[in-house]
């Protein structure tokens, strides 16, 4: 993470306005919270911007302190303390490699290479203005590593190749499957379960019936303790 | 009461207070960045690390960890120095040591805190951080590589200032402190989150580099530029005032002072009158005192008194004054009057207290209902106005004005632009009238705004209406507020600096003078009155500091001190009386005002009876003996509200606006300052950023 | 000078001893551009650390600042070759030396002291006039 500041004035919009679809958004958010509370539905409105525009300009900046009626210098503060806001123009398709170090182990400088090649530098926008790429700290994959966050989802134990494919499915407007690369359900073990398969085990034979509740006190220290 | 134990010493405490501030109760100092009394708790700076028994087994952040009865505090265990010297540590991994060309050195809380409670030295070797430095406007220099992020300015500018402009964006190590988009800090208020800051990030910017503490010479003073008299530190080095600073008062100022207090003094080096001049020929040309006190006897010899006229100004202290109006009255000269604009307080004879701030700056914190009538205190007093924006945080008064709407930096009902207003809340109509009615305290604060227009008198009759039926003077609380905007305005009227027996005010002098009836007017300072004014053929003796509109009018000039350049006493808008000493000599030729009338009366003839300072304040507290009480409010009474009724004229329509325009350019030393210059510049481009949203702490 | 100040005053050029003494032990090594004379013992007779002894002889005041750094060097130790063998190379922006002038008239007052200032303060430094 580096210093988080508002893109330049040369890349912001004139204007900010929400559209009807979004405004519906805004409206639920905002009735969620007490008048004198308004300032509450600020995350949620900057996700809502960030929704609608790919990304958080100025202006709308302005307009979500002018609707909460809270000091402006306050929505920058949120807006560049979350990283999960982007202040920048990105590309339609958000990839965030994960590079911390479990990824890192099993590929995921690979996978940063690929991206480069295919998209350009880091944190930039492709020609084509479909792609951007960054790398983040973990996110909690680790089970399925190296994994991408592509927009809202991630794509998980990825190689070079997949990823690849990936790119080209983008950029020929599919929507590839979120979910593991490889062939496993979730985190489960790839090709099949290899630990718990006796079925004896389900069976039941192994329940006893428990005598005394576990980490119930004894009778009997109370009573020494007493004597 | 519940007590505590520090360091093994038994401390009875109040309920809520704090960890530290019972550390302090017992005398134990603890170093602190982010904390400060009157700002609300952050806790980030962790440099106030105790140890707190019963508790977990490590150091407790003692500022935001409430006491607790039969707690032991422990600030002086080797766990407790070990805590602090890591702590340090850590501040200074990032903080550039750049003492030497760092105008916060000598000064400085970290520098002094790391030479107490610090290492020898460090074991970072990696590089440090460095931050951009962010624009904040003319007044904070900004050195941002230099801040720990306590975050003081942030609080400060929110909560008392009332003008979120401030933030910090990002966060970790990428927190910075800046404005949005890098615009100026527009509050009145700014230049306080200059000594906040405990390190050198936000300095004074017309101070930059100009001098060192130690080389200072620190002298007591009384603020001057508006009618607080807040207590201040005023520093100079040889015949240079180099800055002014806040001094603590509770009851006054507490510890804040207002920007143009703090930086119009460089308007003290510009414009000045060093030298007596006298009108020849149309043309001003340097002269002697001889020469101009000669010039001033010849047209004097054979007038007839009752064309001779003087005006006061905003600035003047009050021994000058005594000293002019004794000559005066000596002389036969009734016509006399300090108010510049002309205000209304109540009819000739009216008592003392009608012209006062009577319940006091720190008697109006209880309160509990404030109408403010036709002035705007965020520019008139910016000290008072952070006083009723604290009011309305805590909610214990419910706020009025009558006067055109206007970003106070605190919610407020308005009750209409004009004066039919108040004539409604004298009949009782409306919302407020109610809060009034049912208020056990309820304050009026009445701006000179309201009173120096054709229709004051009918105005001030409809005040005193809406006082005497919410009796606003009531047993035991007088809610009575007059706010004054000039320094010297209550000492003058308490003098008696008002038109004597048959004597013409400000207004019927002006008349006289455009109409040639006038044959001398003498102008003491007051630049604002003969601004705009024809002083047809009138010889006019301008005796003042600044060359300022009163100067280019007049025919002799005798040049005077400002108030850092002589002694002097000022009673502020409580009627209390304050005295503070000479910082730095006179300019050139220049001359204690009171040494002028004294020599000016020899040479008339008339010789007052004072040879010193001395003498003349004793006869001044012989005659007047308000002015032997020095440094106390006088306590609120009560008075008769109907001395203060008249027959009342016709109210206009115009709205009831404030006394004061233009915060920057009040009086002369302000609008001879480039600073001030430049803020005034900004101030009228700057877009509001969203400021006038609610804020809530 | 004459031989009067030379025979009884110590802080005019060397005594007569010292001129005695150097003429008989001393070796002369070389002059600056002020005319003080440099000199060095013949050998380490009477030294304290092993060291030949190196001396001045000034002309006029006897003063020690007013050996210019290239000898002050060579006096001290710094350099055993004397510039008069080998001089320093001097750089275009080094002055030329001066003795201190301290408790003399031509000494060092900083803008602003009161040596300075006659009579009333000086206007321009510290306030900027009004003029009509």
């Amino acid at each position: 993470m580096s210093v988080r500041r508002l893109a330049p004035a040369d890349q912001q919009p004139q204007s900010f306005k929400f559209t009807p679809k979004s405004l519906e958004v805004v409206k639920f958010w905002m009735g969620k919270y007490p008048e004198a509370r308004k300032r509450s539905a600020v995350i949620p409105l900057l996700w809502v911007v960030q929704k609608q525009e790919g990304w958080v300009s100025e202006p709308a900046i302005q307009l979500i302190a002018e609707m909460l009626e809270m000091p402006v210098i306050r929505v920058l503060e949120v807006a560049t303390f979350y990283t999960m806001f982007h202040l920048h123009p990105v590309g339609k398709n958000v990839f965030q490699v994960c590079g911390t170090t479990p990824c890192m182990l099993r590929g995921a400088n690979d996978l940063k290479a690929a991206c480069k090649k295919h998209m350009g530098p880091k944190d930039t926008v492709s020609k084509d203005g479909l792609f951007t790429w960054q790398e983040v700290e973990c996110l909690g994959a680790c089970a399925n590593a190296p994994m991408v966050q592509i927009n809202d989802y991630y794509y998980e134990d990825l190689t070079v190749e997949s990823l690849e494919k990936l790119i080209a499915d983008l950029k020929a407007g599919k929507k590839p499957k979120p979910g593991p690369y490889v062939k496993r359900f979730n985190s489960a073990p790839e090709g099949g379960e290899k630990t718990l398969l006796d079925p004896a085990l389900y069976d039941g034979h192994l329940g006893k019936p428990a005598k005394t509740l576990p980490n119930a006190p004894t009778t009997g220290k109370s009573k020494k303790e007493k004597a | 009461m519940p007590t505590a134990k520090v360091n093994g010493q038994e401390v009875e405490f109040e309920n809520g207070m704090t960890v530290l501030q019972v550390a302090e109760l017992a005398g134990e100092e603890i170093p602190r960045f982010c904390y400060h009394e009157r700002l609300s708790i952050a806790g980030n700076c962790r440099m106030c690390l105790v140890e707190v028994k019963p508790g977990p087994p490590k150091p407790q952040a003692s500022c935001a960890l409430p006491a607790m009865d039969g707690q032991e505090i422990t600030t002086n265990s080797p766990k407790v120095k070990k805590a602090r010297e890591g702590v340090m540590e850590f501040l200074l991994i990032n903080h550039p040591l750049d003492c030497p060309i760092c105008d916060q050195g000598g000064e400085c809380d970290l520098q002094d805190q790391a030479m107490a409670y610090g290492r020898d030295g460090s074991r970072f070797a990696e590089n440090k951080r460095a931050v951009e430095d962010k624009e904040m406007g003319p007044i904070i220099k900004t050195e941002m590589t230099r801040c720990i992020q306590c975050t003081r300015c942030v609080r400060f500018i929110t909560e008392v200032a009332g003008s979120p402009q401030i933030g910090a964006t990002g966060r970790g190590e990428d927190l910075e402190i800046t404005t949005y988009l890098e615009s100026a800090v527009t509050s009145e208020l700014s230049g306080n989150v200059i000594d906040l800051c405990p390190v050198g990030a936000l300095t004074s910017k017309p101070y930059a580099f100009q001098a060192r503490p130690w080389e200072l010479k620190k002298h007591e003073g009384i603020d001057v530029m508006d009618a607080m008299g807040s207590w201040i530190r005023i520093d100079t080095r040889g015949p240079d005032v180099m800055r002014v600073l806040p001094r603590q008062n509770d009851e006054i100022n507490e510890e804040w002072l207002s920007d143009k207090s703090r930086y119009a003094i460089d308007g003290l080096r510009t414009q000045r009158l060093d030298t007596p001049y006298v009108r020849q020929k149309g043309k001003l040309k340097p002269a002697t005192w001889d020469e101009a006190f000669a010039a001033i006897e010849s047209q004097l010899s054979g007038a007839d008194a009752k064309t001779i006229g003087a005006i006061a100004g905003d600035l003047n202290e009050v021994e000058g004054l005594k000293a002019a109006l004794d000559l005066f009255r000596s002389l036969g000269v009734q016509n006399t009057d300090c108010r510049e604009a002309g205000a209304v307080y109540g009819a000739p004879g009216a008592p003392r207290e009608s012209y006062l701030f009577t319940c006091g700056f720190e008697g109006l914190e209880q309160a509990d209902a404030v109408l403010i009538i036709g002035s705007n205190p965020r520019l008139e007093a910016p000290v008072l106005n952070a006083r009723l924006r604290k009011m309305w945080l805590k909610g214990s008064a419910e706020i009025g004005l009558v006067g055109p709407v206007m970003d106070l930096t605190y919610g407020y009902d308005h009750l209409g632009d004009e004066a039919g207003a108040l004539e409604d809340l004298a009949k009782g109509k409306g919302a407020f009238a109610k809060v009034l009615k049912a208020a056990k305290r309820p304050a009026l604060i009445i701006g000179t705004g309201a009173l120096s227009r054709p229709d004051a008198a009918a105005i001030l009759n409809a005040i005193s209406e809406i006082a005497q039926k919410y009796k606003v003077v009531r047993e035991g609380w007088s809610g009575w507020n007059l706010m004054h905007t000039a320094a010297g305005r209550v000492g003058a009227l308490d003098l008696g600096f008002v038109p004597g027996k048959g004597g013409m005010d400000t207004a019927k002098m002006l008349a006289a003078a455009k109409a040639g009836k006038l044959s001398t007017l003498f102008v003491l300072g007051a630049d604002e009155a003969v601004a705009d004014a024809d002083l047809g053929e009138s010889f006019v003796v301008y005796v003042g500091h600044h060359g300022d509109a009163g100067a280019s009018k007049a025919n002799v000039i005798l040049p005077a001190a400002a108030y850092t350049e002589k002694p002097g006493m000022y009673v502020n808008m409580e009627g209390r009386v304050q005295a503070m000493g000479r910082c730095v000599f006179p300019k050139g030729e220049a001359k204690d005002d009171w040494a002028i009338f004294r020599a000016l009366s020899e040479r008339l003839g008339k010789t007052l009876p004072y040879d010193s300072l001395a003498d003349l304040r004793a006869r001044l507290i012989a005659d007047h003996p308000t002015f032997g009480r020095l440094g106390y409010a006088p306590e609120p009474q009560g008075f008769d509200l109907t001395a203060l009724a008249s027959k009342a004229s016709k109210i206009s329509t115009k709205p009831l606006t404030g006394a004061v325009d233009n915060f920057y350019f009040t009086n002369a030393i302000a609008r001879a300052s480039q600073t001030m210059a430049t803020c005034a510049k900004l101030q009228s481009e700057a877009q509001p950023t969203n400021a006038n949203a609610k804020v809530t702490a | 000078m004459g031989v009067f100040s030379k025979i009884f005053t110590w802080w005019n050029g060397s005594t007569v001893g010292t001129s005695w003494t150097l003429m008989r032990r001393g070796r002369k090594v070389g002059q600056d551009e002020f005319g003080n004379t440099y000199f060095e013992a013949r050998d380490a007779k009477d030294s304290y650390d092993g060291r030949k002894r190196r001396y001045v002889t000034y002309t006029g005041y006897a003063e020690p600042s007013k050996i210019p750094p290239e000898w002050h060097a060579w006096m001290h130790y710094i350099t055993d070759v004397p510039p008069s063998e080998q001089p320093l190379a001097r750089q275009p922006w080094e002055a030329d030396h001066q003795p201190n002038f301290t408790g003399s008239g031509r000494a060092y007052r900083p803008k602003g002291a009161i040596v300075h200032d006659t009579g009333a303060q000086k206007q321009q430094d510290h306030y900027q006039a009004w003029v009509p």
